[in-house]
């Protein structure tokens, strides 16, 4: 079974992200949504550790639209039917409220 | 596939926004929505009280149409609402309330309904925080 | 077959009526026999922590909840080892008994196994 784990708090200052990558499975996703998005500003701690942890990474791109943020290679910019069918590809949701 | 959406957030947060887009979205890639439950802060949105400034996003109405238009089930969590002042008539009577802030097309029930939901579809997707 | 549902609890007791209300959610769950698992995690752990005091700020006491969840059927209890080893708190000295200590692999086997989740 697969979970793709929701995150819409900052990074900074909030720890849902470093939980979240503490019990998140090989066969698990990342999507990052809201203020969330902030962990894809470039240079900082958690963009280096989702860049180099080899974690599927989707951002909902209205999100790094609105905050000026770039997609890096390693995360993927969906919009709301994506964001459908990727609760569909995962067998469940975890949505770190 | 059958969708149980559960909002945790009040009606300003952006992730309550995100809720609204998701069921849309949902429901125009052909899914079903079994039940949209508000809980906790989410509760909120199915209040008929709250007065959005002209230039933003109405949500409790945005939400209202979107289950009317569609006929969704839309429960709103009776104890999480009572604690939160958002009573619909019959509360407000039983309380001895002045103000009552829900009415159609919500109704206020029991947790029981979030896990019939849960029951009835294939994924339960939980939207609140920020 | 119902489907199991697992509620991992975040928040502390005095934070609001957030662990509370994800309490509810759990004893709702286990009043309609439903496979209901319960995980706390992070802040969480702190409704673990004995000798509480709820009176002195004026609330109900959780931790009452707590020790009746078995008899409402909900058996399936865990803490996160590393959420408590982190904030001092001893998993042989916590007010559930019956609760099963996890560690990060393990949580992550928990999660894979329960058919939804709620994290609150």
């Amino acid at each position: 079974m697969s979970t793709l784990h929701l995150l819409s708090h900052s990074p900074f200052g909030d720890d849902r992200l470093t939980s979240c990558l503490r019990v998140i499975g090989a066969e698990d996703a990342l999507l990052l949504s809201g203020d969330a998005a902030y962990a894809l500003q470039p240079g900082t701690a958690p963009f280096n550790v989702l860049g180099t942890r080899g974690l599927k990474v989707f951002v909902l791109a209205e999100d790094v639209q609105a905050r000026s943020l770039p997609t890096p290679d390693w995360a993927e910019a969906i919009d709301y039917p994506a964001f459908v069918e990727l609760s569909i590809h995962y067998d469940k949701v975890n949505s770190w409220l | 596939m059958k969708f149980a959406i559960a909002l945790f957030s009040a009606a300003h947060a952006p992730s309550s926004r995100r809720a609204l887009l998701f069921a849309r979205a949902a429901l125009a890639g052909g899914h079903e929505i079994v039940r949209l439950f508000f809980y906790q802060d989410g509760v909120y949105n199915a209040s008929g009280s709250v007065v959005t400034p002209q230039d933003e996003l109405d949500m409790p109405r945005q939400w209202r149409t979107f289950v009317t238009e569609h006929q969704l089930d839309g429960v709103v969590c009776i104890a999480a609402a009572l604690r939160r002042g958002v009573l619909n008539a019959e509360e407000a009577g039983r309380y001895r309330r002045e103000a009552i802030a829900v009415g159609a097309p919500w109704e206020l029930s029991g947790l029981g309904q979030l896990h019939d939901a849960v029951q009835d579809a294939d994924r339960l997707i939980c939207f609140g925080g920020a | 077959m119902p489907k199991s549902l697992l509620i991992i609890s975040r928040q502390s007791p005095w934070s609001g009526s957030s662990a509370r209300e994800a309490l509810d959610i759990v004893l709702a769950g286990g009043a309609f026999d439903l496979p209901i698992g319960l995980l706390f995690l992070d802040d969480g752990v702190f409704q673990l922590a004995a000798k509480q005091d709820a009176r002195t700020l004026q609330q109900k006491d959780l931790s009452a909840n707590l020790q009746a969840l078995p008899m409402f059927g909900v058996e399936a209890l865990f803490v996160c080892g590393d959420s408590a080893a982190e904030r001092g708190l001893d998993p042989n000295t916590l007010s559930l008994e019956e609760i099963q200590v996890l560690a990060a692999p393990e949580i992550t086997a928990l999660i894979d196994r329960y058919h939804q989740v709620i994290t609150l």
